[in-house]
């Protein structure tokens, strides 16, 4: 500890004397000493000022006034971050609502399209139905048309035997045998018919 | 006799003048300028005079010597400097406050401000970097109070603490004081002692110690001169400028006995002495900004060392 002591005395002896003889030799050309005298005394006053200055000032001028500045940065900058933010949001938004409209224009056409397709379904049902109805309603009368003919065709051959009969027996009453007759003439009425149906048949068709 | 602004409050100094030219012999130029340069024991005064000041208060500090505490012209204008500070901060900081809530800056808070703001964003945070906001406070106190003591030299009955090699040395010694507290506080005791002690990594043995031989004078007075370069800096500037507009405003008096030369001598010298007036308030902003500038710029150094 004393080795210490006396190595910083004699470092501080040395800085000092080594000067002292330079600034005497200055001193005595004039004035110019004056200029590179070292005052210890007068370190030690701007030292002691410096700090002081540091201390006050520090506490009272740098301190608020770089803490109002930070606080009023900062409140900028959460402001423009908040901007910021927002305007995402929106463009979020504003995508999502042309989505939406984009769908809800598509599901639109989509209604439009199902219902003019279940109407085309609709009407081509009704025509189906309409056409089978009818097809049926021509059978029918044709069916009808049929027996109405048979039973009329039936009738005629019934009277025109009768007739025949009738015509036959008065013209021939006394010569012919009855029995005989009435058996030529249906003989001969039966090959009639069997022409005629040939006849209905090309007809029909 | 005409007075010159710089001249103005000069009492002892016109005296000297005054009496040359009556005592017919020679004017002193050197005395001149000293008298405005020098330290001195008393103040100048407007209207009162010279108030000398208190002598003789000697503190016997051991190894270092005596050290006379006496108040002299310097210790007073420099305390006058501070004080200029704390009468233009304190009231700002208050209204800054004040009107925190919600309201934008203006006025005079506004533009110091701005000055404060870039200290703050350009000088400190950019040459300090991570952590630089612990010393902007000690940045912008150097810068202003040093911007005050320079200005003050340019005012009638003024005189600038910082063409003072003791002032200078004295705030430069701070500055040295926070580089290296702040390269301790940085690097940790061991990287510290590798801003003394250094040697290459990778090295061994003999090559390690004889680099450890080479580099560590280099850098200890890599340490030693930084803040040598404040101080002569700032004080070389201070007193070139004002011994320069002294030496101006002397020519008069040179030429005094020739009468016909004197008028054309006194309307150059005058047109010389303003144009270097205003030089000299660019100069004392730009050596206060520099000072500050420098010791941020090492405190960023040596905090990024290696």
């Amino acid at each position: 500890m004393k080795y210490w002591n006396d190595c910083a005395r004699v470092a501080v002896l040395v800085l000092i004397a080594v000067p002292r003889p330079l600034l005497a030799a200055e001193e005595a050309e004039g004035g110019g000493a004056a200029l590179f005298d070292v005052n210890l005394g007068l370190s030690l006053w701007t030292v002691v000022v410096f700090v002081l200055l540091l201390v006050v000032l520090g506490k009272f001028a740098w301190g608020p006034i770089l803490e109002v500045a930070q606080t009023r940065e900062q409140r900028i900058q959460s402001a423009l971050d908040e901007a910021a933010l927002m305007q995402a949001e929106a463009t979020t938004l504003l995508e999502e609502h042309r989505a939406q409209l984009a769908q809800s224009r598509r599901q639109a056409q989509d209604i439009v399209n199902e219902g003019k397709a279940a109407g085309e379904l609709v009407r081509k049902g009704i025509e189906e139905k309409a056409r089978s109805e009818g097809q049926a309603l021509i059978e029918r009368a044709k069916r009808e048309i049929d027996r109405e003919k048979d039973v009329a065709l039936d009738e005629i051959r019934q009277r025109s035997v009768d007739l025949a009969l009738a015509a036959t027996a008065r013209l021939i009453r006394e010569k012919l045998d009855p029995e005989k007759d009435r058996h030529l003439v249906v003989g001969y009425l039966d090959e009639l018919s069997r022409q005629g149906e040939g006849q209905d048949g090309s007809a029909g068709t | 006799m005409s007075v010159r602004p710089w001249m103005m409050g000069r009492p002892a100094a016109q005296g000297t003048a005054e009496h040359a030219a009556e005592a017919g012999g020679e004017f002193d130029m050197g005395e001149l300028i000293m008298h405005h340069l020098a330290d001195a024991n008393e103040l100048e005064l407007p209207f009162v005079g010279a108030l000398h000041l208190p002598t003789g208060w000697l503190l016997d500090a051991g190894p270092l010597g005596v050290i006379d505490l006496a108040p002299t012209k310097h210790v007073v204008l420099m305390g006058f400097a501070a004080l200029l500070c704390v009468i233009f901060f304190l009231p700002l900081a208050r209204t800054a406050r004040k009107r925190r809530e919600g309201k934008a800056p203006g006025g005079m808070g506004g533009a110091i401000e701005a000055v404060i703001l870039y200290f703050r964003d350009e000088v400190v945070r950019r040459s300090i970097g991570h952590g630089a906001d612990a010393y902007t406070p000690f940045i912008l106190t150097l810068f202003f109070f040093v911007l005050s003591m320079n200005l003050l030299g340019l005012v009638p009955w003024g005189g600038s603490a910082t063409g003072n090699l003791s002032v200078t040395a004295a705030l430069a010694f701070c500055s040295f004081i926070v580089i290296e507290v702040s390269g301790m506080r940085g690097l940790g005791p061991r990287g510290y002692m590798r801003t003394i002690f250094f040697a290459p990594e990778g090295m061994s043995g003999l090559a390690r110690a004889a680099m450890l031989m080479i580099f560590t004078p280099v850098e200890l007075l890599g340490k030693l001169t930084k803040p040598f370069a404040l101080t002569i800096r700032l004080f070389a500037n201070m007193t070139a400028g004002h011994t320069l507009i002294f030496a101006l405003g002397g020519l008069i008096f040179v030429f005094m006995n020739i009468l016909a030369a004197a008028a054309g001598v006194a309307v150059a010298s005058t047109l010389m002495g303003t144009a270097v007036m205003v030089l000299e308030v660019f100069v004392a902003f730009l050596q206060a900004y520099i000072f500050a500038l420098l010791t941020s710029v090492f405190i960023g150094l040596i905090r990024h060392a290696h």
